[in-house]
């Protein structure tokens, strides 16, 4: 039988350079009392300061927060973390939490975390893939995209990034960072760290697997409603974040009028995604198919797709379909001739 | 498992994890159908097999199994020798070019 989204519990994942305030975000998010909903998952206990919230450790490389959360250090892979925990979980040795929250390492690349999740037989009966949350450090920002090609994976892969180190920084050079980050990642809702709130439910959300999806549809909806003008952008980019720096790092959002058949679909983005999966870095989409009168969302990190979900109802009035790419060196009129010929000449309407 | 058919449910690939209207059986019928229009252009063919998985087999008689539509593109690649792209204009030309 197929989980039904309130029986998965969503892992949250927390990207961000070393010292871009992963840390402080994580505390400012596990303070509230949260009645031992949250279960973290970190590399290194040691390594993280949490220690005035500490209660006692409760079993071995897991400690228990005064909030309730349980906090555990990952020894050996995610894979045998995450199932432990989710057994402990069962033999109730440890709160009956409701999401996890995984604190990568700094030069992580969130993917191969979809991939554990998305791919394995156990996992994927348990786990649903949350909110990816990304810090950008807004001092460091232009200086870490150059440096480490880990930061551009980092950011288009999030569906939050948070702007930390705001004080640091000019307003001028904030602004133009904010519209930078838009410009890479048109679908990612960006707050500063001020404005995260204890206990933040933007962030602390399973994202499309929510049990109303349609609020997180919606989100996505907004930031496509808001065209990405790259002649302005353009105009105003500031010189710490030029254009040349990632020359072909671009995203675009394809509009559909007609319906869309789901098999032609699901053959095309499936063979897009095995020739030009590293070249495609985020796909997000709300879909109008023929024969359904809901839309369906997708969405994919790379070469992995998350089962589509179906929505309720619309977002709002536009009945056609919008798919966002974020891609590099791909040409947009080639991938929407492509789409077009696939639905053309493949569509059910056609046999 | 589908009443109607007995088949079992059992591919894991994103996009059969969508309900629909029509029986597994023909469901399966229509995207093996709609498969083979972008397979004719590197002249393979997929073939179901047992309502479990699926048989592509190249001109020159090679044959694999192939266990979801996940697998397909990787092992049609193999069999081909080459890349498979769905951006190539040749391949897009020649799926409109079919008669419907």
């Amino acid at each position: 039988m197929t989980p039904t989204p309130s029986d998965l519990i969503p892992l949250i994942v927390i990207t961000g350079f070393l010292g871009s305030g992963k840390t402080t975000l994580l505390r400012k998010l596990l303070t509230t009392d949260l009645g031992g909903e949250t279960a973290v998952l970190i590399n290194e206990l040691g390594e993280i300061g949490i220690d005035h919230l500490l209660v006692g450790e409760i079993a071995p490389d897991t400690v228990l927060l005064k909030s309730g959360c349980v906090c555990c250090s990952i020894r050996g892979d995610l894979k045998d973390a995450l199932i432990q925990l989710f057994s402990r979980r069962q033999k109730e040795e440890i709160p009956r939490f409701r999401r996890i929250i995984l604190e990568t390492t700094g030069l992580a690349d969130p993917a191969p975390i979809f991939a554990t999740v998305l791919a394995d037989p156990m996992l994927r009966h348990h786990f649903s893939l949350g909110v990816i949350i990304a810090v950008v450090d807004s001092f460091n920002a232009s200086l870490h995209e150059q440096l480490h090609p880990e930061w551009m994976a980092q950011v288009t892969s999030a569906d939050r990034l948070i702007l930390t180190k705001t004080d640091l920084v000019p307003e001028q050079n904030r602004e133009t960072l904010r519209k930078h980050l838009r410009k890479i990642n048109p679908t990612a809702v960006i707050v500063t760290n001020a404005e995260v709130k204890e206990g933040d439910p933007l962030l602390l959300s399973a994202g499309l697997h929510e049990d109303s999806p349609e609020s997180e549809a919606e989100r996505w909806i907004r930031n496509f409603t808001h065209p990405i003008r790259q002649q302005d952008d353009r105009a105003d980019v500031h010189k710490g974040h030029e254009d040349s720096e990632h020359p072909d790092v671009n995203s675009f959002c394809l509009v559909f009028d007609r319906q869309i058949d789901w098999t032609a679909f699901g053959l095309w983005l499936s063979m897009l995604l095995n020739r030009h999966g590293r070249s495609i870095l985020r796909v997000k989409g709300i879909l109008n198919l023929s024969g359904s009168a809901y839309p369906i969302a997708i969405h994919g990190v790379q070469h992995l797709v998350h089962p589509p979900v179906h929505l309720s109802g619309w977002p709002d009035s536009d009945r056609r379909s919008r798919i966002v790419f974020i891609v590099r060196g791909i040409e947009r009129d080639a991938v929407e001739r492509s789409l077009n010929t696939f639905c053309r000449y493949l569509g059910s309407s056609s046999f | 498992m589908c009443a109607l058919c007995g088949l079992l449910g059992t591919e894991r690939d994103w996009s059969s994890s969508m309900a629909s209207s029509l029986p597994m059986r023909q469901q399966r019928f229509l995207r093996i159908a709609q498969a083979n229009r972008i397979l004719g252009f590197f002249r393979l063919t997929l073939e179901d097999f047992q309502g479990v998985s699926y048989v592509l087999s190249s001109p020159t008689g090679r044959r694999e199994i192939v266990s979801d539509f996940g697998q397909l593109w990787p092992v049609a690649e193999t069999l081909v020798g080459r890349p498979i792209d769905p951006l190539d204009p040749a391949l897009l030309t020649w799926l409109s070019s079919i008669p419907q």
